[in-house]
């Protein structure tokens, strides 16, 4: 039993979170700062559980010391875990002597303290090697069952014997056991999530968070708190209240872990911990008018009963969302990759797009050189040349802002796009291969087309991806006969552009195969081309598909939906 | 006959900068922006012909190989976007003069050109020679064109009259009129001009 009249205040988690900092990187000199904190932060504990403490009979509700010592040793390497323990002796003396507990039994409880640190700490190491981050359900699961079932529950017998034999506790051995487990219980439940969640974000998490996100939390926070102060903490409920009151909270709580993350919903939890057994202990709320033995058991149990699902719930919406996110991220590599890939292919073409307005220049400016040496000056020709030699270089310049847009590897962005000026575009970069290729375009563009909505690089990267497609199908034909043509025009609800080229085309059963990553019928193709382009065409909330007479060439269409209004 | 280099290429900005350099360098120049265009306008100017590799419709190629067919046959420089040994090999295969990737100095074009005009200029010569000399063979009476057969094949006046059935005299007669018809004062010479036609298409009489 841990029975601790003091009062005192709980570790900012903060303070954890900058804490773990060094133990992160290589060791030694930053050892220092874990071992001041934990000193700290544990005397500070032990004077918040001595505040939660029932009276007249010294229950404790809630004993959190045990809990952040297990919390920083989850977060620090294994080889300085005993200067850890070591730093936290001084501030359990220093808590526990003031209390005139016998000394006999604050040795005893500091060891069963460090029993329980270090049985949950081990046996989380066991299974998560480094420091534990509750960022996937498998590693929520195992701290539930490690620090906040099993660590408690062994350790609490060794504590109830030491109180037996040292014979400060009154009552039956497992009587103390129960209370041990429940009160170890939640401070594990509470304090240890908070240290651990707020650890891994750190500032920086905190920082990168947008303002919206300060406001929201701010509200909920403040929601919470107002609610939990009137079921828990005014005069105004009691023993009598209707149970359905207790869940007044629970709707921020739910809210802070579907947008707060762990460590919202962490700190959440802590707040209304905190708030509840405030109420208790000053005979305010609900969980009065029993004895304390049973007051503290049954809103330990409901605190337990609230807060494991919440924080297995945060956990598993930010896993959810973790791996969205690594799923898109993925997809953007992935786009971008064969975006360059396929640049690659083009480079030919580009390099003689860029000669193209280089040679001018050259030309132009050495020949204004020969007619000023020969005193040959035609201003009006000298004013041409120029001209000319602006023309060239505006012309090199947007050569290269195009290739730089499709090289840049950046987040998605949705705007209105009018097809026509994306095919013009594209048709721009891929200029230099269509005249080296001998490919003539033909190009017939409907009028007033509807906007559609998308990005623009990966929509010209589908495009791009068709057109080459369509020379290379056409690099066999004869010199006449590789003619493209590119329709655009209004369909249903959106825009279809499709691309015909006179190549062999293909048959039936090559189609579905066509859009599977890793196809190719090229030399040097990835074979991403096209399933790349669907999946892109897909999550603009289109369609991509292809049509083929044997013989007479093959077809590829892009529907895009329009924008819509408002 | 004027010397005049004719430049095709489908970029405008890049025809008019080749137009304005070789103008600077002094040579008379005509530009087109297509192969089609080069030869509905095509007058049979001496020089050269600047052909850009890549152009939409005829190709360079094409080109330089209708230009080889026609009756105005002049020596062609490419000029290319890129250096694709595939391309410039055909090109040089075909009797282009040079084969230059832009961007190129102006040395290195105005060289190309003038060698071009040269050879042009060396080819014209011997055709018109050939075309003088088919002229003067034409201006033979049957009999003379026997003797200089006879003569270019290194036989005497005494074979000749046997062969022919006459005089040795009267063959020293036909033979000094060929001679001079011929406007040669060897044999030599004879030989020399017998040989030119010989090698070109202008019809040298049998």
């Amino acid at each position: 039993m841990d029975s601790h009249p003091s009062y005192g205040r709980g570790p900012r988690p903060l303070t954890a979170g900058r804490l773990s900092l060094p133990w992160l990187g290589p060791m030694e000199p930053g050892w220092v700062a874990p071992v001041l904190l934990v000193a700290v932060g544990y005397y500070l504990a032990a004077r918040l559980g001595f505040a939660f403490t029932l009276q007249p009979h010294p229950i404790s509700t809630l004993w959190p010391p045990n809990a952040l010592l297990l919390a920083a040793l989850l977060l620090a390497p294994t080889r300085i875990w005993w200067l850890l323990l070591a730093a936290a002796l001084p501030a359990h003396l220093l808590a526990e002597l003031q209390s005139g507990v016998p000394t006999a039994m604050v040795l005893a409880w500091y060891a069963s303290n460090c029993s329980e640190a270090l049985i949950g700490a081990a046996l989380v190491r066991s299974l998560v090697p480094g420091p534990l981050r509750l960022h996937s359900f498998r590693n929520a699961g195992i701290f539930l069952l490690c620090c906040v079932l099993a660590a408690p529950l062994l350790s609490s017998f060794l504590d109830a014997a030491l109180v037996k034999l040292i014979g400060w506790g009154h009552g039956d051995y497992l009587e103390l056991v129960r209370m041990r487990v429940f009160s170890n219980a939640l401070a594990e439940l509470t304090v240890a999530p908070l240290i651990l969640t707020w650890a891994a974000l750190g500032m920086t998490g905190l920082r990168k968070a947008p303002r919206l996100r300060y406001l929201e939390a701010g509200l909920l926070f403040a929601g919470l708190l107002a609610a939990s102060l009137l079921v828990f903490d005014l005069a105004l409920f009691d023993a009598n209240t209707a149970p359905a009151l207790f869940y007044a909270p629970v709707p921020f709580l739910l809210w802070a872990a579907v947008r707060l993350g762990p460590a919202g919903t962490a700190s959440a939890l802590a707040l209304m911990v905190v708030a509840t057994i405030w109420g208790a202990v000053h005979g305010l709320g609900p969980f009065t008018g029993g004895t304390p033995q049973d007051t503290a058991r049954d809103m330990q149990l409901f605190l337990i009963a609230v807060s494991v699902p919440m924080l297995l719930l945060a956990v598993a919406l930010e896993e959810r969302t973790r791996s969205v996110r690594v799923a898109r991220e993925q997809r953007l590599q992935l786009t971008h990759l064969s975006r360059v890939a396929m640049l690659g292919q083009l480079s030919g073409g580009i390099a003689h797009e860029l000669n193209q307005p280089l040679t001018a220049i050259l030309s132009n400016a050495q020949a204004a050189q020969r007619f000023l040496a020969n005193r040959d000056v035609d201003l009006e020709e000298l004013g041409e040349i120029l001209r000319d030699i602006i023309a060239a270089d505006q012309r090199a310049g947007e050569v290269i802002r195009r290739l730089r847009a499709l090289f840049k590897r950046g987040e998605t962005q949705y705007q209105p796009l009018d097809a026509n000026e994306l095919v013009g575009e594209v048709l721009g970069i891929v200029h230099g291969d269509l005249v080296m290729r001998g490919v003539e375009v033909v190009l017939e563009s409907a009028a007033a087309l509807p906007p559609v909505e998308g990005d623009r690089v990966e929509l010209q990267q589908v495009m791009l991806n068709l057109v080459v497609n369509a020379c290379e199908a056409m690099a066999g034909a004869a010199p006449g006969g590789r003619q493209l043509t590119i329709r655009t025009r209004a369909d249903e609800d959106g825009v279809q552009i499709s691309f015909a080229d006179q190549g062999p085309g293909f048959q039936a059963e090559q189609y579905h195969e066509m859009f599977q990553p890793f196809y190719t019928t090229k030399a040097q193709g990835l074979g991403l081309g096209l399933s790349i382009s669907r999946s892109i065409v897909l999550a603009h909330g289109g369609r991509l598909w292809g049509s083929a007479t044997p013989g007479q060439g093959a077809s590829f269409h892009i529907f895009l939906p329009a924008q819509r209004a408002g | 006959m004027q010397d005049c280099v004719s430049v095709i290429d489908d970029d405008a900005l890049v025809l008019r900068s080749l137009g304005r350099l070789l103008r600077s360098a002094g040579f008379a120049v005509r530009t087109f922006p297509s192969a089609q265009e080069f030869l509905a306008g095509e007058r049979a100017d001496a020089g050269c012909v600047v052909i850009d590799l890549s152009m939409p419709g005829v190709g360079g190629l094409e080109l330089q190989s209708a230009l080889a067919r026609s009756r105005d046959p002049r020596p062609v420089v490419f000029i290319s976007g890129r250096g694709d040994i595939a391309s410039s090999v055909a090109a040089m295969k075909a009797g282009a003069v040079d084969f230059l990737v832009k961007p190129f100095d102006e040395q290195t074009l105005l060289a190309a050109v003038r060698s071009a005009v040269e050879k042009d200029r060396t080819a014209r010569m011997a055709r018109e020679e050939s075309t003088s000399i088919g002229r003067r063979v034409a201006a033979l009476t049957p009999r003379e064109r026997e003797v200089l057969a006879r003569v270019v094949d290194g036989k005497l006046n005494k074979q000749i009259a046997a062969e022919l059935g006459t005089a040795e005299k009267t063959v020293k007669v036909h033979r000094a009129r060929m001679m001079r018809k011929m406007g040669v004062d060897s044999l030599a010479g004879l030989v020399r001009a017998w040989t030119a036609i010989r090698h070109t298409d202008a019809d040298p009489a049998p």
